[in-house]
């Protein structure tokens, strides 16, 4: 894949702007470059007001979701090329899996790159996954796959099945109160601008009563209930089932598995999944 | 006491002063980190400790729970019970004492004595009358009722109150305090800042040499304490204006403690627990006493630990000149130089019950690796610092060295302890 070179993360609102545009025709066409950025040094201030948004303790060593926040701009620059027929208009972020190499530390300068890659049919449009990846000097840190469904796009061929994570409804161990401001919060730490998040209207557009929570915030705070225990390396995958509105009360419950934690976020009684998250250490 | 308590060892992060490096950093975050830190350095990962004891002196209201909201986010298992306690600046010495108590008394066995202090994130209240109508609001019957109650709320109700830095009964700071004691005691600004250049000298000294390897973990860029300054000296402390005590006041911002921002954790366990789990041991926990003096009857404010000093030495059989080294906690260097010669004072300390003078300290004895003028002084943690770094300076003397801890605090209180090697 050919690489093109920034040299400093685009600014989100343009590329924003761009990515929001919907595109005519049904044919998936994706760039078929990747985006890589080096030299990025981590901002401990806005590390810090990431973390006290999602509930982690401030450490030496980063969340792999903030590693993500930081790959996110590089998403919306290459959904925005002129070579992609996906806009971000339209699309639903359905599921995402990361993997941290080991643990990174707020002080490390990054290489971020990110491509996207792997149409394939899906029986509402189409599925694309952006590819992101985090290395300290030659060493990959941290790998990370976000898929999005484009309603808008085709794909030819038989949809394939999506795998689901296994859901069994249950009774909450926690309940998360998420005020109406929290989608204006993540917004200013996250740099995610869109509208669905922090305006009622944006989000009636989109067929949703009220704002909804960043999946990825919804992400962040499973991890964080769990900090204490997570393993130096591993792999957080997500399903993300159905939007969160704020302001909203939502469940939350962790089970200890072979290899680390099975997680789901569900509505008020455990009875229906908002998003789910499996943990599995790796390597070492 | 049944059991023999044991300082295994202790970790901190540095210290620094408020709003620099740690202006990010909460007392959750700061006292995770000292604990993690300490988990790490005794591979207690994933184990249940009996319990965990913290605190802090600045404390958020909904930090009701904070060491144990800390344990859960630290590496320590999940079912390790904590508890919170406060005694002001001898807050962190007290908590040691707490869990050494239960071990000593068999109701424990290991178990992490600690202390944090934010001045960066001090809370800030509501003032009284802001929060007696909005309590009055939440209990009115009716929407009317309560805009009416709400309706009382006047502009200045709304300013925020700043963490009371002065006594209650008094309405003097501790450095108005203190400096009355400095004056009464005849304190010269010589003697005190002769005792700020040797705390920083001795704490960068003892950095040079290692001695904080195994004790500090670096926190957020931070890999040393913050306030030290190897370069101090007489002629530069002398170029400061008086900061307590009036234009001749003696008491500056060299020769008194900085706002600080830190963390410390002490593992203790019966000696029996450290045997069977391979763990090193440092140091005995001796004796303990705490002490408090009428300040608001216009005794001298920090200097409870002197009465304690003296009743803990004659309940021991130990004279001054027991001790291998000494620490006196540097709330400001006249505290030190003040208790030192109240310890020598035959009226002073009868009059406090005693019966004569405690005895006069080789001060090549006191304060060896520096204290709080140059380590910084985050209130709850200093008690925590001073243990395990004591532990290890009496562990390198020898088997039977003792060691004396003094820390006074706000109230007039103060709490002091012995160490001694095994």
């Amino acid at each position: 894949m050919a690489q093109v070179v920034l040299s400093e993360i685009p600014p989100l609102g343009a590329a924003f702007a761009r990515a929001m545009v919907p595109t005519r025709g049904a044919a998936v066409r994706l760039p078929e470059h990747s985006i890589v950025i080096s030299r990025v040094d981590q901002d401990p201030v806005r590390l810090a007001a990431y973390n006290r948004v999602c509930g982690f303790t401030l450490r030496d060593h980063v969340a792999p979701t903030w590693l993500h926040v930081l790959t996110f701009p590089l998403h919306i620059h290459l959904l925005g090329d002129k070579a992609s027929s996906i806009r971000l208009m339209g699309a639903v972020h359905v599921s995402n899996a990361m993997t941290l190499h080991r643990p990174v530390r707020f002080d490390e300068t990054l290489t971020l790159e990110v491509g996207v890659g792997n149409p394939r049919a899906h029986a509402k449009g189409a599925l694309i996954d952006l590819v992101g990846q985090v290395r300290v000097g030659d060493e990959p840190v941290w790998d990370g796959v976000s898929t999005y469904l484009s309603s808008s796009a085709k794909v030819a061929g038989e949809p394939q099945p999506v795998e689901r994570l296994p859901f069994e409804p249950g009774q909450p161990q926690a309940l998360w109160r998420l005020p109406s401001d929290l989608g204006r919060r993540y917004r200013d730490v996250s740099g995610d601008p869109n509208l669905i998040h922090t305006n009622r209207l944006a989000a009636k557009a989109f067929g949703f009563q009220r704002p909804i929570i960043h999946g990825m915030w919804t992400h962040a705070r499973a991890l964080a209930a769990l900090e204490g225990r997570l393993p130096d390396a591993y792999t957080a995958t997500v399903g993300f089932a159905k939007p969160v509105l704020l302001p909203g009360t939502v469940g939350f419950a962790a089970a200890p598995t072979e290899r680390g934690f099975s997680t789901a976020v569900t509505n008020r009684d455990g009875s229906k999944p908002h998003m789910l998250m499996t943990v599995e250490a790796v390597g070492r | 006491m049944n059991h023999d308590v044991v300082v295994v060892g202790g970790n901190r992060v540095p210290f620094t002063k408020g709003g620099t490096h740690y202006a990010e950093a909460s007392n959750h975050d700061l006292l995770t980190a000292a604990i993690d830190g300490l988990v790490a350095r005794y591979g207690l990962a994933g184990t249940r400790l009996d319990e965990v004891a913290g605190g802090a002196v600045l404390k958020h209201a909904n930090d009701f729970n904070l060491t144990r909201e800390v344990v859960l986010s630290s590496a320590l298992a999940p079912e390790t019970p904590a508890v919170d306690l406060q005694q002001a600046c001898a807050t962190g010495l007290e908590t040691t004492m707490y869990i050494a108590n239960k071990i000593a008394l068999g109701q424990a066995r290991v178990g992490i004595a600690a202390g944090v202090d934010s001045t960066s994130d001090a809370p800030i209240a509501v003032s009284d009358s802001l929060r007696r109508i909005l309590h009055a609001a939440s209990g009115a019957r009716t929407a009317k009722d309560r805009i009416g109650i709400l309706a009382k709320i006047r502009p200045s109700h709304l300013a925020p109150v700043p963490p009371r830095v002065s006594e209650p009964r008094t309405g003097l700071t501790m450095g108005e305090h203190q400096a009355i004691t400095t004056k009464r005691w005849g304190v010269t600004r010589e003697q005190q800042d002769e005792i700020a250049v040797a705390s920083h000298r001795n704490l960068a000294r003892a950095w040079d040499e290692g001695f904080f390897d195994d004790l500090v973990t670096p926190y957020l860029s931070l890999a040393r304490d913050g306030i030290m300054r190897p370069d101090s000296s007489m002629e530069k402390l002398a170029k400061l204006k008086p900061a307590f005590g009036g234009p001749e006041g003696t008491m500056t911002a060299g020769n008194s403690t900085a706002l600080s921002d830190g963390a410390a954790a002490v593992l203790l366990a019966s000696a029996e627990y450290a045997e069977e789990n391979h763990l090193p041991v440092l140091a005995r926990v001796v004796d303990a006493e705490v002490a408090a003096v009428d300040h608001p009857g216009g005794s001298d404010l920090l200097m409870a630990p002197v009465g304690a000093t003296g009743r803990l030495l004659a309940r021991q059989g130990l004279t001054v000149d027991d001790f291998a080294l000494v620490e006196i906690h540097e709330a400001f260097a006249a505290t030190v130089v003040a208790t030192l010669k109240a310890w020598e004072d035959a009226d002073y300390c009868r009059s406090l019950g005693l019966d004569g003078p405690i005895g006069t300290l080789d001060t090549s004895r006191l304060n060896v690796n520096g204290s709080s003028l140059a380590t910084g002084h985050p209130f709850a943690a200093t008690g925590a610092r001073i243990v395990p770094s004591l532990a290890k300076m009496l562990a390198a003397r020898g088997p039977g060295s003792k060691g004396l801890i003094s820390v006074c605090a706000a109230g007039g209180q103060g709490v002091v302890a012995i160490l001694e090697a095994v």
